[in-house]
This record gives C-alpha cells, sequence and structure tokens, in this order.
C-alpha cells in the first residue's frame, strides 16, 4: 500500500505572469497542538508547534485542511507579509475529506482580504500553481506543476477512505498543507499530501470534494462522505456475465460484498451486478468515465450529499431493476482509521488501564506498530468484522498499560492485550469493563484475555482498596473518560 | 510460557546458516586450538564421520518445479555399524554420502531410522570397511561440561576441527524441526556455520549434538535426551514425541490460585485452554485445572519442575523427558478445592494436527491447476516462501490461520496462491492467496475435495466461493471443454509438467 504522508507546510507559488494576486488571500497559519497519548489515554502528548497555510473564502473564513488544525490548542493566522497573528477558531471540520474551515474574531483580519474564487476539476495535463508557506522560509512560496493525474486516493488523515484527488508534480512540502492550488486565479484544489519515497509528487484536494464540504456544512454542522460499504468487483470473466445473463459488454460491475450499512444492504444484494450509479454508467472493472477521468465507481456514491439517494441501475436475476440507494458516511470502521474527533476513552481500575484498539493505539507502539503487536490485536482490528460480524466486538478492549501496585504485582498480563471478559462478562465495549468491575460480587475479579488466552485474577477487596491510591500515584486524574 | 496448539518456532534462519555451512566446509584450514590434546583428538577422530545429504528443495510457490540442495553435516558413530546425526536436511534426500576421516572416499549412506519431530536418526552403510577402525562414542552428562573442558569438533578439510565453547544455560525451548519444547543447552563458541549435527564432548564422551546457531550462541540437543529416545528405540517402547497438549499459564498470581481456592503456598501450572485432543482417548484436565505434580516433580509457581540433571526447568520438558507419546504421565491436580490425580496420555505429536502443516517431510509439494488458478493446501512449508523472515513477511491472514484450531468440517486449508493469466481467467489474473471456502456448493478442506467438487460444476460453471475477508468472495469459471482446453494451454505455455500433483 503506498503510504501517504500529510504536509504541514505552505505552498509555493509559481509566479504565472497573472493579472490577479492571490498571495493576498494566501494565511499563514501557526498551530499549537497537542495530540492524546493513545497508551496512556489519560495524558497527553507534548505541545507541538505546526505551520499550514490557508486561504481565505467567501464569508470572512479561511479554509485549510483538517490536520493541519487536528488537536489544536490555539491557532495563530497571519496575513500576507502582516507581522500581526490573529486567534483563529475551529468552524467546520471534516476529517474524512481533510478540510477545515476558520474563523477569526477580529474583524481586522479580513479587511481588503478578498475571498479567492473556486473553479473546477482542472484537466491532467495543465498547469497550476501552489501557494502557500512551506518549511525552509518566513515568507509565501510559489510552485509551479503539471496536474499529473486524478484518482480516488487515501486521505492520509483518516487513512481508511479514498476520495478524489489530483496528483501533481509541483513540490509540496511540509507547510504546504491547506494552501491554494492556483488555475487561471481560480482554486481548483488544496494541497494535503505527499507520497512518502517519491519526489515531486503531491496531492491535492480538488473541487468537487471541496464544494462538497461546503454544502455539507451549509447546514451548520458537518455529516461527513457517504461510504456505501459496497465491495464493487470487476466483472469481466465471460463464465460470470453469462452465469449472470448479462449481456456480453463492458458495463456492469457486481456487488461482492457490503459491510453491515442497512441502507445499502435493503437496497442490494449479493452478485447485484450495477450497470449505472447516478448518471454514470458503471464499467465491467468497476469505473466510472467523470469529467474524461476514469475513476473507481465509489466516486458516484461520494457525489452525494449525506442523506440523499443514488439511483442506480442494477441487474438482478436475469433482469434489469431500477434502485434507489439512500447514502451517508459510515463510522462502523472508524478504530482502523486515525481518529480525531476527541481523546481516547479509557477507564483505570487497580492500575490495569483499559481503552478501546484502534490504529491511534497501534501506531503509538512506534514505526513497527505491526510488527511489535500482537497478531490478536491485528485480527481483531482489521479481520474479525469481516470474517465473523455475528461475533465482532463492537469496540475491542485492550489492556493498554498496568500501572505497578501492591494490589497487581501478580497480575502476569501486563499490557497490549485484547480483553475477552472479566468476571463472566463478554467485553464488547469500554462500558463493559466498568459494569462488570463495579458490579462484580465476587471474592475475585476474573479478566480473561484473547491474547495467549491468558486468565489473570485481582483481589476484589485490594483492587477496591486500592484504587484510589493508584490513580493518585500516577496522577491520573479521572479513573475514566467515555 | 504454554503450549499452544502450534508454537512458535525459531525463525527461518537454516537457509543463511546453510550456504554458510557450504562456503566455509571449501575454505581457508581449520584454525586449531593452542591446548587441544592430540591423544583426545586422537580417539575422537574414530567416532565421528562426516555425512554429506543432497536432497530436493521443493519451490511451493511453482510448486510443480524443484530445485536441489547439498549439506554437510556431523555424524557420530553410535553402535554397531551406526551413525547418529540429527534429522534436519534428511527430509526429501536424494543421496546420503558418508566419509571417515575427513578425507578420502565416499561410502552410500541408508537411514535405517530418522524422527524428524526428535530432530534424530541413525545412518548406515553396506561399505563392509567403512566402519573399520571406527568405534561408537560413550554419551555423557552435560554436568560433566558445565565446569570448562567443553569442545565442538567435526571434520573440516581433512583435520578435525575442535572449537572451545562455554556453557551457557539449559532452558525448554521448541524443537528445531517440530514445536514440541525440550531441554536445550545454550553454548557459546567461536565456530562458525555450526548447527549440523556435531558433537558437543567434554572428558571424553558426548554431551550432545548441535542443532542451531545463532551468531556465537548454539544449541545443543542434550545426550539424555538423545540416549533415553534410543534406548526406548531398542527396547521397541518409542512411539514417537508427545506432548502436552494444553495451554497453562505459571500459577504466579496468588489472587488467581485463590480464586481456584488452592491453599498453600503459591504453585502450580494453572491450565486455561484444552484443545480437543488429536486422537479418541479422552479429556482429563479441563480449564481452571491447576497441576501440582507430574510423575513425582513438584511444580512451582514458575510452571517450573527440578530436574535432577539441569535444575529448574519449564515443565514442558516432562512430556518428553522419558515419556513418550501413548505414554500415561500421573498428573497431581487440584479441582473444585480438591487434589486429584489423573492419568494424561501423551498425544503424538503429528505435522498435521495443525490447520496449517507445520511441515511437510518426504512428500512433494501437492497443487491443482484449474485454467491457470493454482490451488494448494496452506502449510507453514508454503508461507515458508517468503524466505526466513516468512512470519513478518508472509501475508498477515493466511500467518494468522496458524492461530486457529482443525475442526472435523475444516480440518485443514486449501489456497488459490496464485493466477496464471490465460483468456479462460480474464479478470481473475491478479488474484491471489486467498483461501478457499466452497466449490460448487462443497466445502473444500483438501485438493482431493476440490477435484471432487469441480466434477460437478452449476450449471455449466464453476462457482468458487473464498472465505469472507477483505477480499473478493466469489469467482465463476467456465466447466467442461473450455476449462481442459485453458488447463492443457496453461500447462503448454507455463512449461509445466502436469495440472495436478495430489495424494
Amino acid at each position: 500500500m503506498k503510504k501517504l504522508i500529510t504536509i504541514l507546510v505552505c505552498a509555493a507559488w509559481a509566479l504565472t505572469g497573472r493579472a490577479g494576486d492571490p498571495e493576498k488571500s494566501v494565511i499563514q497559519i501557526l498551530v499549537f497542538a497537542q495530540p492524546p497519548a493513545w497508551e496512556t489515554p489519560w495524558r497527553s502528548e507534548p505541545v507541538r508547534r505546526q505551520g499550514g497555510s490557508g486561504f481565505v473564502i467567501q464569508g470572512k473564513r479561511i479554509m485549510t485542511n483538517a490536520h493541519v488544525v487536528s488537536w489544536a490548542r490555539q491557532i495563530l493566522v497571519r496575513r500576507y507579509q502582516d507581522a500581526r497573528p490573529y486567534v483563529a477558531e475551529v468552524e467546520f471540520i471534516g476529517h474524512d475529506c481533510d478540510l477545515a474551515v476558520l474563523t477569526v474574531a477580529d474583524a481586522r483580519f479580513f479587511a481588503d482580504l478578498p475571498a479567492l474564487e473556486f473553479g473546477g476539476l482542472p484537466k491532467v495535463r495543465s498547469t497550476v500553481v501552489t501557494y502557500g508557506y512551506p518549511a525552509g522560509g518566513e515568507e509565501i512560496s510559489y510552485t509551479r506543476g503539471v496536474v499529473s493525474r486524478i484518482e480516488l486516493e487515501a486521505y492520509a488523515q483518516i487513512g481508511n477512505r479514498h476520495l478524489l484527488a489530483g496528483q501533481t508534480d509541483a513540490a509540496i512540502n511540509p507547510g504546504n498543507s491547506g494552501g491554494p492550488v492556483i488555475q487561471d486565479d481560480h482554486v481548483v484544489g488544496v494541497a494535503f499530501q505527499g507520497l512518502q519515497g517519491l519526489e515531486n509528487t503531491g496531492f491535492f484536494i480538488p473541487p468537487p470534494v471541496i464544494q462538497h464540504f461546503l454544502k455539507d456544512i451549509d447546514k451548520g454542522h458537518y455529516e461527513g462522505f457517504p461510504h456505501t460499504g459496497i465491495r464493487l468487483a470487476a466483472l469481466q470473466n465471460p463464465a460470470y456475465r453469462e452465469r449472470l445473463k448479462l449481456p456480453d459488454n463492458d458495463l456492469g460491475a457486481r456487488v461482492d460484498a457490503m459491510l453491515p450499512i442497512s441502507d445499502t444492504t435493503q437496497a442490494l444484494k449479493e452478485d447485484d451486478v450495477i450497470l449505472q450509479a447516478g448518471a454514470f454508467p458503471v464499467a465491467s472493472d468497476a469505473t466510472i468515465l467523470y469529467q474524461g477521468n476514469r475513476l473507481g465507481a465509489a466516486l458516484a456514491f461520494q457525489l452525494a450529499q449525506a442523506g440523499e439517494s443514488v439511483p442506480l441501475r442494477v441487474w438482478r436475476q436475469g433482469r434489469e431493476e431500477a434502485v434507489s440507494l439512500k447514502v451517508g458516511p459510515y463510522s462502523g470502521d472508524k478504530a482502523t482509521g486515525y481518529q480525531h474527533d476527541g481523546p481516547p476513552r479509557y477507564f483505570v481500575y487497580a492500575g490495569l488501564v483499559f481503552t478501546p484498539l484502534s490504529l491511534d493505539y497501534l501506531r503509538s507502539f512506534g514505526r513497527n506498530n505491526n510488527d511489535t503487536a500482537h497478531s490478536d490485536l491485528i485480527y481483531e482490528l482489521y479481520y474479525h468484522r469481516l470474517e465473523h460480524p455475528e461475533t465482532a466486538r463492537t469496540e475491542p478492549v485492550v489492556l493498554a498499560a498496568l500501572l505497578p501496585d501492591a494490589a497487581n504485582a501478580n497480575f502476569g498480563m501486563r499490557s497490549r492485550a485484547l480483553v475477552d471478559r472479566i468476571n463472566g462478562v463478554r467485553i464488547d465495549k469500554i462500558d463493559d469493563v466498568i459494569r462488570a468491575f463495579e458490579t462484580g460480587t465476587n471474592t475475585h475479579d476474573v479478566i480473561q484475555f484473547v491474547t495467549d488466552q491468558a486468565l489473570e485474577c485481582l483481589d476484589h477487596a485490594e483492587a477496591a482498596k486500592a484504587n484510589a491510591s493508584i490513580l493518585k500515584n500516577y496522577a491520573v486524574t479521572k479513573d475514566r473518560r467515555l | 510460557m504454554s503450549l499452544i496448539e502450534k508454537p512458535l518456532r525459531s525463525t527461518g534462519r537454516l537457509p543463511a546458516l546453510l550456504l554458510g555451512a557450504l562456503a566455509l566446509w571449501s575454505a581457508a584450514p581449520a584454525p586449531r586450538a593452542q591446548d587441544a590434546r592430540r591423544s583426545d583428538l586422537a580417539t575422537w577422530e574414530h567416532c565421528i564421520v562426516t555425512v554429506e545429504v543432497s536432497r530436493k528443495q521443493y519451490d511451493y510457490y511453482q510448486p510443480w518445479g524443484q530445485g536441489t540442495r547439498r549439506v554437510q553435516k556431523a555424524g557420530l558413530v553410535a553402535g554397531d555399524r551406526e551413525i547418529l546425526t540429527t534429522a534436519d536436511e534428511l527430509f526429501d534426500r536424494t543421496l546420503v554420502r558418508l566419509q571417515r576421516g575427513g578425507r578420502g572416499t565416499w561410502a552410500e549412506g541408508k537411514v535405517v531410522w530418522i524422527d524428524y519431530h526428535a530432530n534424530l536418526a541413525l545412518l548406515t552403510t553396506s561399505d563392509t570397511n567403512f566402519f573399520k577402525g571406527l568405534r561408537p562414542a560413550e554419551f555423557g552428562r552435560a554436568a560433566e561440561g558445565l565446569d570448562g573442558g567443553l569442545q565442538i569438533l567435526r571434520w573440516r578439510e581433512g583435520n578435525l576441527e575442535h572449537r572451545r565453547a562455554e556453557f551457557g544455560q539449559v532452558t525448554v525451548r521448541e524443537g528445531q524441526l517440530s514445536p514440541i519444547n525440550q531441554a536445550v543447552m545454550e553454548i557459546s563458541s567461536d565456530i562458525q556455520a555450526a548447527g549440523w549435527g556435531e558433537p558437543l564432548v567434554a572428558r571424553s564422551r558426548v554431551v550432545g549434538l548441535l542443532t542451531a546457531q545463532e551468531g556465537r550462541n548454539a544449541y545443543v540437543m542434550p545426550a539424555f535426551f538423545i540416549q533415553s529416545i534410543l534406548e526406548a528405540r531398542r527396547k521397541g517402547q518409542y512411539h514417537g514425541l508427545g506432548h502436552f497438549h494444553f495451554v497453562w499459564e505459571p500459577g504466579r498470581n496468588t489472587a488467581t490460585l485463590a480464586h481456584f481456592k488452592l491453599t498453600g503456598e503459591p504453585r502450580g501450572a494453572v491450565i486455561i485452554h484444552v484443545p480437543n485432543r488429536p486422537d479418541a482417548f479422552p479429556q482429563v484436565l479441563k480449564p481452571g485445572d491447576i497441576i501440582l505434580n507430574i510423575d513425582g516433580y513438584d511444580v512451582d509457581m514458575q510452571g517450573d519442575y527440578h530436574d535432577p540433571e539441569f535444575g529448574n526447568l519449564n515443565i514442558e520438558n516432562l512430556a518428553v523427558h522419558r515419556k513418550w507419546a501413548g505414554d500415561v504421565e500421573k498428573i497431581k491436580i487440584w479441582r473444585d478445592a480438591k487434589p486429584l490425580e489423573v492419568e494424561y496420555r501423551l498425544p503424538r505429536f503429528e505435522y498435521t494436527n495443525s490447520l496449517v502443516p507445520y511441515a511437510v517431510r518426504d512428500q512433494e509439494p501437492e497443487y491443482l491447476i484449474v485454467g491457470g488458478l493454482i490451488f494448494e493446501p496452506l502449510t507453514d512449508a508454503y508461507l515458508q516462501s517468503w524466505g526466513a523472515d516468512w512470519k513478518r513477511t508472509a501475508p498477515f491472514r493466511l500467518n494468522y490461520y496458524n492461530h486457529d484450531e482443525p475442526t472435523k468440517a475444516r480440518p485443514s486449508l486449501v489456497l488459490l496462491s496464485q493466477v496464471l493469466p490465460d483468456p479462460y481467467n480474464i479478470g481473475y489474473q491478479d488474484q491471489k492467496f486467498l483461501v478457499v471456502d466452497k466449490v460448487n456448493g462443497r466445502l473444500i478442506s483438501r485438493l482431493s475435495d476440490l477435484k471432487e467438487a469441480l466434477r460437478q460444476p452449476l450449471e455449466g460453471t464453476h462457482v468458487i466461493e473464498f472465505v469472507p475477508g477483505d477480499t473478493v468472495r466469489r469467482m465463476v469459471l467456465g466447466a467442461g471443454e473450455a476449462e481442459g482446453a485453458a488447463t492443457e494451454r496453461v500447462l503448454s505455455r507455463y512449461n509445466i509438467p502436469a495440472a495436478a500433483r495430489i495424494r
């Protein structure tokens, strides 16, 4: 899998000789952020300083990337060639599309700052200029490049969603993030990520995604991009097409599997063949043709807003049917992506720290986290739900750490272990951990792990007695965050 | 700390070791230790021989092909016309040769007995002159070398190489060719490319055979273990290695022991999982039992017993301590707040006891080609195609099947390993590493199931369903003439000798 990196810096801005001066509307953003410590979930990481870019849009607002302002404690913005910092606030943030809109309370900030206008999806091979404040200097920077391709790409901010993105060979470096990509004085993209190991490859968020985000927040809150949970498979083998009595043409992709999303599973069946999604014929390789670009058919659903229905033409049991599929965002797989909505949930009991299993948690193990994590954790996070949804847990819980104390000194399992049952209660989510301990009436608390099938006990009275002092000793201000 | 259905084995370092062995064997003359005593060496020259093994080396990714491999090992005269060596690299053998004195002619060797699980083999030769002047080595106890004087011996470039070794510790770890835990001596030495059956000697006695090496550390199968197996074999009492087919953890957690109402000092091993037995004998243990004593050896809170020769050792070693598959261990347990003695019959270890067989020995890889789709059994041998670091680099999901236990319905797995492109399979060329669930509605556990299912197409097509996951669930292919023609075409185009090899 390609490893995408977000780029915290500004964009460069090649001089194009145009009449407009977009740089005046390009904003330098300085963020003091403090992400949570996922393995010690009551703590936060040290405050870090990060830079990014943004630009003024209609309504006296600044558009930037979500990852520029994630976990921000303070956001400062500066105008072009103006030394004075202004305090900004996040008004809307969409982590799935890596976009955010900021406001500045001080009205002087927007004085004489024209809003940049949006253009359409740029053509492949056309020239664009990226504006921003990348690392390596303090002043605005410009870089010219060519639009290399338009595709669905993994958005690194959450990692488990693919949305439309443009690729350019313009240098996009840390700090460019959030800066506008300009063509003919119009914004045709927001610089947002690069590809680790590849030089001269940067990605920008194109207008269809930006407009989708802006339309979404028009209603006063952000819902997100639709995720239908349909796994479409190419349908190019003649035998399969013949078995489905499908005409021998290049139309139609097969519904191979579906996530348990009720709107999807009610509207479609496995082995349905989607011939058309919205306005787009679906080709046999599960793609659509969108503004001259052949792209994954998922785009046809992503163009709709949450709650809208996408009309489908479906081949089912030898004949064509019209189907309407209501689409919306899906959070059932949020643990497999990076989470930014809030610090992790946790519960501490007798020095045992429980927290939900998540990608963020695994990442806290370090660079080679997939190698160091117990395979049970990897399987539970990525595979269990797909293979055995009937036994999958809503929110798998791990023993993240053990805060040493006499009350737990003999506890053999130290950390990074998947919890199965506590006092006989199957742990489906972290609330179950609390319930299991707090309602336990036996002399001993019995904790069973999936990892190594281990079984450990605590003396219930000793544990309850030690709880407060352990929290105090380890500066855990609250025993839970739910 | 506990025996699991199929414990992790040591990393696949054999290829590197082997290459090193071959390279160094023919390199510079062996250095000699200054303090070696020539008279001792003269004695050992009559006990140690060189064993050369040529064998087939299968390519599990393209299972119709194979290469060859040759390795030289050490052999030890162990009895009347018997050469003892480790079983490592003797599988899939095509030729075994023996050489005495580190030089001269080779005699064709013959394997008279081999146990891969125990990693031991006895060889002989029909060459009547070979054993003239050779005499059996005498075995000793590991304790004889603990205070110094350990030497590793082998023939190298016509001379008997002897390298000083230092004793480190005795641990219980899985065997070199099986996951069965057993006592192993850890030593350190400057010897290079060792681990191929070289004898470790002390005071004119063999105290063990080297089975592996990692840097300066080498692992030695103790003489006691070897002797006890050879003795049991001679008496007809050896039926292969057994093992404890349950999962336990040390009784270190006093709260856990109290939960199970064990009184007295903390001790014992708490059983936490008992899988189905691979044989027909009844289960006598259950989760929550605490093992207090095995065949007279008390179990401490670390899960150790006190071994008369080696000191404290993990109780797993008691499954191979003068006890073999089918033998009964008398186990004292604590159950339901009371002591109880049970007779635990040791199940025989088999590679095929697990869902993903641990190894395949002396058998060509199975496969079945259907119009370019390559089906194979999922085995660790297949996963080892990813190289020495296969546990990290092989596809996670395939590897993770090692955690699953076999069931009656699904004792093993069949894999679509790759697709050789052909017009017949167009649209599926990129599919690979998919575990087959059903074909034409029939559950698939073996290639023979698949072959049978393919005889009964559904409305002129083969419907292949894969185990649900993050990969494609279903394929449909044409059956009948199109399938046959495609298979023939693929065999011809990709130079494959046969469409199937199924046992």
